[in-house]
């Protein structure tokens, strides 16, 4: 009688090569159980200190209980955010280890003024952490009280407005109401928040469009009479109604919303990975400690709120679509 | 002043007193800070931001205070020293007073400087406390047509440094105002000369073109020495002599102190304009105007009191928008809004009216830290002008890779440290072929800042160039322009007669 062997020479090959393939698939499964193994990279692109800074430590603090990880935040300031957006969709791994935390408002809209070396489908936001709309507002010694006061110097002659910069959801808010009152409005760019508010105080300007967190911030010094969304925050906003009701337009918010970005490929190659970001970052606006964080750090507690994939896309779309209807105006071109 | 205010002001004067603690190490580590280039008191309270928000209010505030006075202060010490302005508010301060430090004199320098910011910090502070309501309203009448003469002060400085060569000169100050064009233009953001570079898109970085211009060709200059201090210098021990005659000299001039002191105090009280504009327009107004413009640049204790006085006295300066009018005149106060902010104070004009002790609290902090500093600081000077006795075989590195890593401080871009080793280079080459690079400076400066304010007035007026003509108070600025210009020519050609008198 004769024994078969055991082991042929063909199974010790196939089960050789299972157990090969076995061992060059494991590491991604348990990358796939195990995500995050490491810190999570976050690229802003705005300078450290700012309002962008404050708003990401806040978020991430309670965001890493629940992702079971810490954040590691790189400032990437310079050319309105284009730096930091240039930095992260060409050196920053797409492996979901890799986020940036941007303004889906002005940062957004550089891209409808001049194209950015890559393809702005290539990333996409997948959770808002609070949104700002932009709104109208006087010096507290302007001798414009109102918006009829507005409207009726407009006919005599162009009033200069002030704006952080051109391509701005506050600007694009106030085009709009040109467009609606047939006012020939002039946009002065004062370069940021503060010149911008102190443009409207001493009078450098006839009066600004800006996010309406930094208006707030300027206390009694300014007076806000117009809001290009919804005043949800009713006295802090001098009670100013929306431009919608205001003028019977229909005109979508223009706000100022930052939100957390994501390679496209990265979302593609790891689903998984991207859905453990997004479902702690829902869960993360579950946690009462956010909205402490949030206040902590001098936000305006009704302007923390949650909006996934679908929303931010659609945001998204609608500043390039605004930045291409009013390019000729705010580029010069 | 109502007894009801003066009653609060000896109050918060005890009380400040009452914080020493904080405030003395608060001064050495302003002062550590301030002489690092890239550092600054915006980037130091940012990072220490935690342990300000920890602290309660009155502490966090004589802290923030005592910090941004002493690190004004203490960049002019490398100024003087090694000829690194730690900051663009002390780019003026080399122009004279890296040459006294040359000439064995780094200790009498010093002790110029040290009294300059003091008395100029201390006496625009209390000038500030008292004219609050009225300085406030500068802001209100200094718009962009304004600045652009303001700028047009500074800027002309060029041409008096052109004057010893007025051809290489002015080729200097052309080189720096292009240099200073690159970068997106202020209204529509379109690109310009920034042959590609993302990094270049918000202009050339300051501080880069600052530490590569001043201090990294000054290092491939001095390396061909032995040590900082000419041959013909006095290397000589430290004594306090030295420091005493410092101090006789800056107080011989106490009236060059208060003028530009005010100077500095005026330009800080408009937001947005900052000590660099300050300390180049008071260089330039106390070249013009002194009987001895000659020795501008080569040493002369006048050249180092202006900028030094006058970037004291923006510090109490920007105080004002931001406590009357809640607006901060510059970064460091913007990062003290939101400090005060997160413990509940609200700025603007009912600031006096329901938290006067905040308000007041301030501006006694910055008076009480300038006392303590002139007290504590004075007597290192001695020590610190060690430095320029340090052989140049280590001094020389040590200024290179220090100030290269400053450099790359302030954005943390490896494309800064190129930076400002190209800038390096330009200098060096500058200076060996006879070039000022002060003048190149300059324009890199206050280029771009001049360049701002004329594109918003021509936007404003829809192109017409005859809004540079259009307020009162510009017309007036550009009459005392022009009287700068020619004033100090009158004056030479006099001076120049008389000399020629006897010789007759």
């Amino acid at each position: 009688m004769s024994m078969k062997p055991m082991i042929t020479r063909r199974t010790l090959l196939g089960t050789g090569a299972a157990a090969a393939s076995l061992t060059l698939a494991s590491p991604g499964l348990l990358h796939a159980s195990t995500f995050p193994e490491r810190n999570i990279n976050v690229y802003v692109p705005t300078a450290e200190g700012g309002g962008a800074d404050r708003n990401f430590r806040a978020f991430s603090s309670v965001w890493k209980g629940k992702l079971g990880t810490d954040f590691e935040p790189g400032f990437y300031p310079g050319a309105s955010g284009r730096v930091g957006y240039e930095i992260y969709m060409g050196k920053a791994d797409a492996d979901c280890y890799n986020l940036i935390f941007g303004n889906m408002g002005p940062e957004v809209l550089n891209w409808a003024m001049q194209a950015p070396s890559f393809d702005v489908n290539d990333y996409f936001y997948f959770g808002q952490v609070d949104k700002d709309p932009c709104c109208l507002f006087v010096g507290a010694e302007s001798p414009l009280k109102t918006m009829d006061d507005i409207i009726a110097a407009a006919k005599t002659r162009r009033l200069n407005v002030g704006t952080s910069r051109m391509a701005h959801p506050a600007s694009i808010g106030l085009l709009a109401l040109g467009d609606k009152l047939g006012i020939d409005f002039n946009l002065i760019p004062l370069q940021g928040g503060k010149g911008t508010v102190a443009g409207a105080v001493t009078g450098e300007v006839d009066f600004s469009v800006l996010t309406s967190g930094s208006v707030i911030a300027a206390g009694d010094s300014v007076k806000t009479l117009l809001v290009f969304g919804n005043n949800i925050v009713g006295e802090a906003l001098d009670n100013a109604p929306s431009i919608n009701d205001a003028y019977d337009m229909d005109l979508p918010e223009m706000l100022s919303a930052r939100a957390f970005g994501i390679h496209k490929k990265a979302a593609d190659d790891h689903p998984d990975r991207f859905e453990v970001l997004t479902s702690t970052f829902k869960e993360t606006f579950d946690d009462p400690a956010l909205m402490d964080a949030y206040i902590a750090s001098k936000g305006q507690p009704e302007y923390l709120q949650y909006a996934g994939v679908e929303e931010c896309e659609a945001f998204k779309q609608a500043m390039l679509e605004m930045g291409a209807r009013y390019k000729s105006l705010l580029s010069g071109a | 002043m109502d007894s009801g205010t003066a009653s609060i002001l000896v109050e918060v004067f005890f009380e400040t007193l009452g914080y020493w603690y904080i405030i003395i190490p608060t001064i050495f580590l302003g002062l550590i800070v301030g002489g690092i280039p890239g550092f600054s008191a915006a980037n130091t309270i940012i990072i220490l931001m935690p342990l300000t928000l920890a602290l309660d209010l009155q502490s966090g505030l004589i802290f923030m205070i005592s910090l941004y006075c002493a690190a004004r202060m203490g960049a002019g010490i490398p100024a003087i020293l090694v000829n690194i302005p730690g900051t663009a508010g002390a780019a003026a301060t080399p122009l004279d007073g890296y040459p006294m430090a040359k000439q064995g004199k780094g200790q009498q320098a010093l002790a110029i400087s040290f009294v300059a910011s003091c008395i100029g910090g201390l006496l625009t502070t209390m000038l500030a406390l008292a004219t609050m309501p009225i300085l406030a309203r500068v802001g209100f009448y200094m718009h962009s047509v304004e600045m652009i003469v303001v700028m047009l002060f500074g800027i002309s400085l060029i041409a008096s440094i052109a004057a010893q060569d007025m051809i290489k000169g002015l080729i200097a100050g052309f080189l720096g105002l292009m240099i200073g064009s690159i970068g997106t233009d202020v209204v529509y953001a379109t690109p310009r000369g920034t042959f590609g570079f993302l990094e270049l898109y918000d202009g050339v970085p300051l501080i880069p073109a600052l530490v590569g211009l001043f201090a990294v060709s000054e290092a491939f200059v001095i390396i061909e020495k032995r040590v900082i201090v000419n041959h013909d210098g006095e290397p000589k021990a430290p004594n306090w002599h030295d420091t005493l005659e410092g101090v006789q000299i800056a107080l011989k001039r106490w009236v060059h102190i208060v003028w530009t002191s005010l100077i500095g105090l005026v330009i800080g009280v408009i937001p947005g304009a900052g000590a660099s504009i300050a300390s180049f327009v008071a260089y330039q107004q106390s070249r013009s105007f002194s009987n001895t413009p000659e020795k501008y640049g080569t040493g002369h204790p006048e050249g180092l009191i202006a900028p030094e006085s006058a970037n004291n006295g923006v510090t109490s300066g920007t105080l004002v928008p931001l406590l009357v009018l809640g607006i901060p005149g510059g970064a460091t106060a913007a990062i003290m809004l939101v400090v005060m902010q997160f413990h509940g104070v609200s700025f603007g004009p009912s600031l006096f009216e329901n938290q006067p002790k905040v308000g007041y609290g301030m501006f006694m902090a910055m008076a009480i830290s300038y006392v303590f500093m002139f007290l504590t600081i004075l007597p290192l000077s001695r020590y610190m002008s060690h430095v320029t006795t340090i052989p140049t075989i280590y001094l020389a590195p040590m200024i290179i890779s220090f100030t290269l890593v400053g450099g790359f401080v302030p954005r943390e871009y490896m494309f800064d440290m190129y930076l400002a080793l190209a800038f390096g280079i330009l200098g060096y080459i500058a200076r060996r072929t006879g070039y000022h690079v002060a003048a190149i400076l300059i324009g890199v400066i206050l280029g771009p800042l001049l360049e701002k304010y004329f594109l918003w007035s021509l936007k404003k007026s829809d192109g017409d160039i005859m809004v540079l003509f259009s307020s009162t108070l510009g017309n007036i600025l550009w009459v005392a322009f022009a009287l700068s210009i020619i004033l100090p020519i009158v004056f030479g050609m006099r001076r120049k007669r008389k000399l020629e008198v006897p010789a007759e």
